[in-house]
């Protein structure tokens, strides 16, 4: 895959309807990039999101995206896939081709041999593996329009072959483990490049919601496919995995590239100076000592959905970590505290006092807050402005002599936005505008301004770069030191380890160890949480 | 069926459906509109419909067909007065619509209540405020049953509510007997629906009023803002503590009132309880209108102006086709037609806004 005519061959192929290779273009001496972007610059009303990006990816290369939140990489994946158009001016090359940015097509953008795999990936559930991978290509049909099932069957086994994933075509999706969900996912995306495997494929935080050891599963596979030729851009915020993995990294700073890494280079210390523009001196801020021995929250032998006896107890100002892989109970265990989610037996205490709420407003009223998993589905109004979602559990505040306080929720909303450190035009920008890791932050943002006596957080640092994911544990750390009592749900175990004060395990529906400061490291939480698991199955 | 509130776009968000411009992250959801394009864009978005009107209905004055009987007095006061009871409807099916329901009950509603409100003066001898009271209320618990159907048990409210408005025509059949009750109707009732004040049709002073108190309880009240919440994400409206269920059957009982109010109203205005008026017909005119609407003052919300803006737009441009000479069919393709194209011109405004042209 390295002699040039090779290049040039597989180019022409994947091009299909695109002109001839630019003869006269400036390729330097060296192997030609598989992806190459030039100048490429993107201008939102009130934001310029992409500067002058100019990067190139070598071919069979592991190349990975990184930057802050509204740096710019899912406009950059956006462009490139053809959805959003850029600035005039930028180009993008893939080998021999080079198109003008500012008005590819997602047909072009695929004829060029490109293929994207999104953030949660859009896998059908409760349809077959073979039922998934015909959506993205058709479903072959006989003379009466039938589905031939039976080639189906075939053309599936064969491409589960391929990308060695250890299922059958008739095997639910559903059934399947997460990162061999996104597996099938990048199946789909690749399947029509037959037999050669010379594309680019591109990812947006492919593990961004996966548990840590879904993630070496994934990456695994990611390895293999570029050893076959393929080329790989993946954006990402988890360092570590990009640290001894990617074989290039480019990183974005406020829409302009900070600098390209390559090989040994790729360290988490120069990544996070290239993200954040300075040394971090700490990823995590000291939280403060737990002062007081008063349960706020006592859970006993709570059952119900996944959990079964589950007993506990939160003390005031402690930050409680819950360890726990995807289908522990962990993400119901919150719901059930925040009275989303029905519990059958046990009890859950409040202050001393037992409760048992009918609703969520009356868990709202004793104080609870509650910021979900994910945000898509549960937590952000993506038609509405940042303004009303930063409001959204305070409104009866603002309802003052029969008219909403609409400038002053505006005039709290901007406050709030400099508080948080959300980056946003302005308070009257639409949600669903705002990048992944600042729509997080405005949920959060949301909560923290009830000033809760007890915060929930399920995997609140999803999709948060480095940077942020300081900032946001600092806020935390301000309402602990308020008395505010944390629990918090994380597939982060590293971050566990650092913002805890004890870490419960969660494994098979029910607390199966309890860890405090020396003892919670990382390892020992993934250990904790499979070996569990194991004895409980 | 949902009508998520951004782009009223006919079909819900499926989920994650792998259609190549649903390449937007998906944490991002397949957003719908940006916050600010333009501003001479925006300007243009927000009034093409005022716009659009205007030209309009200034053709029709100037037209030789249409130019001796558009631009006067009668004919205006006229469209203007008879429009009210399709801009109630409208304001009607506008509530739940902002949560992303669908009424599609409004106009059989009105058409019992028409002909309950005539039968029970002229039949029962109730007394005026009575005979206006009891439609209304009738058509709230009519709401609420719709409401308790949708929000509770959780049925298609497409379904629901076409199906309630199929046994309700079939009601005002049975009460009238095919037959117009004209007799006994109150005269105060009827000077209300016939007369004017300052020179414009009483009936669109109700409809004004009317229209105020809706625009005050979706963009004023805490109410209002759930409803739009709920709209943009039922799920996320939850989990910040909101009753969905009890909220959106608020919303059908509403609904329901102000159906059975317009009822009241074409009693007034026509001095009959007739078994033709008020029909799914209606129904879709609203809808027509409410959807139009949503195009235009604040693009891509449903919205209290823009849907007074519409329904005088289509009423004005059907009466000067009508008056052109065209035939009555005109009425229906045109109501259709501007439905399909409120549809369509939303959402390609929502999806060139996010840039996924
Ligand atoms: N349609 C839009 N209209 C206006 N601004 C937008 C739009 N899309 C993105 N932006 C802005 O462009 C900037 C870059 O956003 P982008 O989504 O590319 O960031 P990102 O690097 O993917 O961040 P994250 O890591 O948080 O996902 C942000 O400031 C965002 O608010
Ligand atoms: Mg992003």
């Amino acid at each position: 895959m390295t002699d040039p005519g090779d290049q040039l061959g597989a180019g022409d192929a994947a091009s299909g309807g695109t002109p001839p290779p630019d003869a006269d273009s400036s390729t330097d001496s060296g192997p030609v990039d598989a992806l190459r972007v030039e100048h490429l610059s993107k201008t939102f009303p009130g934001t310029r999101a992409l500067r002058d990006v100019t990067f190139g990816a070598a071919p069979g290369q592991i190349h990975a995206l990184l930057g802050g939140n509204g740096s710019g990489k899912s406009t950059l994946i956006k462009i490139l896939a053809g959805v959003q158009h850029a600035d005039p001016g930028g180009t993008i090359a893939v080998r021999y081709h080079r198109i003008a940015a500012e008005r590819t097509t997602p047909e072009e953008a695929r004829d060029l041999g490109l293929r994207f795999v999104h953030q949660n990936p859009a896998v059908f559930p409760a349809l077959t593996v073979s039922e998934n991978l015909a959506i993205g290509n058709g479903f072959e049909t006989g003379p009466m329009g039938t589905i031939k099932w039976r080639a189906m069957r075939h053309r599936t086994q064969a491409l589960l072959d391929r990308f060695e994933i250890p299922a059958q075509p008739s095997t639910l999706v559903r059934s399947l483990r997460p990162a061999e969900q996104a597996m099938v996912a990048i199946a789909r995306a690749l399947q029509d490049q037959e037999g050669e495997q010379s594309g680019v494929l591109v990812l947006d935080e492919p593990t961004a919601s996966l548990p840590a050891a879904e993630v070496d599963h994934l990456l695994s596979a990611l390895r293999r496919y570029a050893e076959a030729g393929q080329t790989i851009l993946f954006v990402s915020h988890r360092l570590d995995e990009v640290v001894g993995f990617a074989d290039q990294a480019t990183v974005l700073r406020d829409g302009q590239v900070a600098g390209t890494l390559a090989g040994d280079e790729i360290t988490e210390n120069r990544l996070i100076e290239l993200i954040a523009g300075r040394a971090l001196d700490r990823l995590f801020p000291d939280m403060p000592e737990v002062v007081s021995d008063e349960h706020v929250i006592e859970v006993s032998h709570l059952s119900g959905g996944p959990l079964r006896d589950v007993s506990f107890g939160l003390r005031r100002g402690e930050v409680l970590g819950i360890a726990g892989l995807l289908g522990s109970g962990r993400s119901e265990l919150l719901k059930m505290l925040f009275g989303a989610y029905g519990h059958k037996g046990g009890t859950i205490s409040l202050e001393g006092k037992p409760v048992r709420f009918r609703d969520i407003g009356d868990a709202m009223d004793a104080g609870i807050a509650y910021v979900p998993e994910d945000r898509g589905t549960e937590a952000s109004f993506p038609a509405m402005s940042v303004s009303d979602n930063l409001s959204a559990a305070i409104i009866p505040n603002y309802w003052k002599g029969l008219r909403l306080r609409d400038r002053r929720a505006r005039a709290d909303a901007r406050s709030a936005i400099d508080q948080f450190f959300i980056k946003a035009s302005s308070e009257q920008q639409r949600m669903a505008t705002l990048s992944g890791g600042n729509q997080q932050k405005v949920i959060i943002a949301r909560w923290l301004r009830r000033e809760p006596k007890v915060l929930l957080l399920d995997e609140p640092t999803q999709g948060v770069d480095v940077n942020a994911r300081a900032e946001i544990y600092a806020l935390v750390r301000n309402a602990v030191a308020e008395g505010c009592s944390v629990l918090v749900v994380t597939s982060d175990f590293e971050e566990l380890s650092h913002v805890c004060d004890r870490v419960i395990v969660l494994a098979g529906g029910t607390v199966t160890a309890e860890l405090r400061p020396p003892d919670i490291e990382p390892a020992r939480l993934t250990e904790l949480a499979y070996r569990t698991k194991e004895v409980a199955s | 069926m949902t009508a998520s509130e951004p782009t009223p776009p006919p079909l819900p968000n499926d989920e994650g459906a792998p259609t190549s411009t649903a390449l937007a992250e998906s944490t991002e959801p397949a957003a719908t509109r940006s916050g600010e394009s333009q501003p001479v864009m925006a300007f243009i978005e927000k009034y093409a419909l005022v716009m659009l009107f205007a030209v309009v209905f200034i053709f029709f004055c100037f037209w030789s067909k249409t130019s001796a009987t558009f631009p006067t007095k009668a004919n205006i006061t006229n469209v203007l007065g008879d429009q009210a009871v399709i801009g109630i409807l409208a304001l009607a099916i506008l509530i739940p619509l902002v949560c992303g329901e669908f009424d599609f009950s409004v106009g059989p509603v009105a058409g019992l209540t028409q002909v309950l409100c005539a039968g029970f003066m002229s039949r029962l001898g109730f007394p005026l405020f009575l005979a206006i009271l009891v439609p209304v209320l009738i058509g709230m618990v009519i709401g609420l049953s719709n409401g308790n159907t949708v929000a509770r048990v959780g049925v298609n409210s497409l379904i629901v509510t076409l199906g309630v408005g199929t046994v309700l025509a079939g009601v005002v059949q049975w009460y009238t007997d095919g037959q117009s009750i004209i007799t006994g109707i109150s005269p105060t009732l009827t000077r209300l629906g016939s007369g004017d004040w300052f020179g414009l049709p009483r009936t669109l002073y109700i409809l004004l009023i009317v229209a105020a108190l809706v625009y005050y309880l979706l963009e004023h009240t805490p109410y209002g803002r759930y409803l739009h919440s709920i709209g943009s994400n039922r799920e996320a409206a939850r989990l910040v503590g909101l009753p969905v269920e009890r909220l959106v059957l608020i919303s059908f009982m509403l609904s329901g009132a102000l159906a059975g109010f317009a009822g009241v109203l074409l009693v007034a205005r026509n001095g009959s309880g007739s078994p033709l008026v008020g029909t799914v017909i209606d129904t879709l005119q609203a809808l027509a209108a409410a959807y139009l609407g949503a195009t235009a003052i604040k693009p891509g919300r449903f919205n209290v102006v823009g849907t007074i803006v519409a329904i005088y737009f289509l009423a004005f441009s059907v009466t000067g086709l009508t008056l052109a000479g065209v035939s009555n069919w005109i009425n229906d393709v045109f109501n259709g037609a501007a439905l399909f194209i409120a549809v369509l011109v939303s959402t390609i405004i929502g999806r060139r806004r996010t840039g996924t042209i």
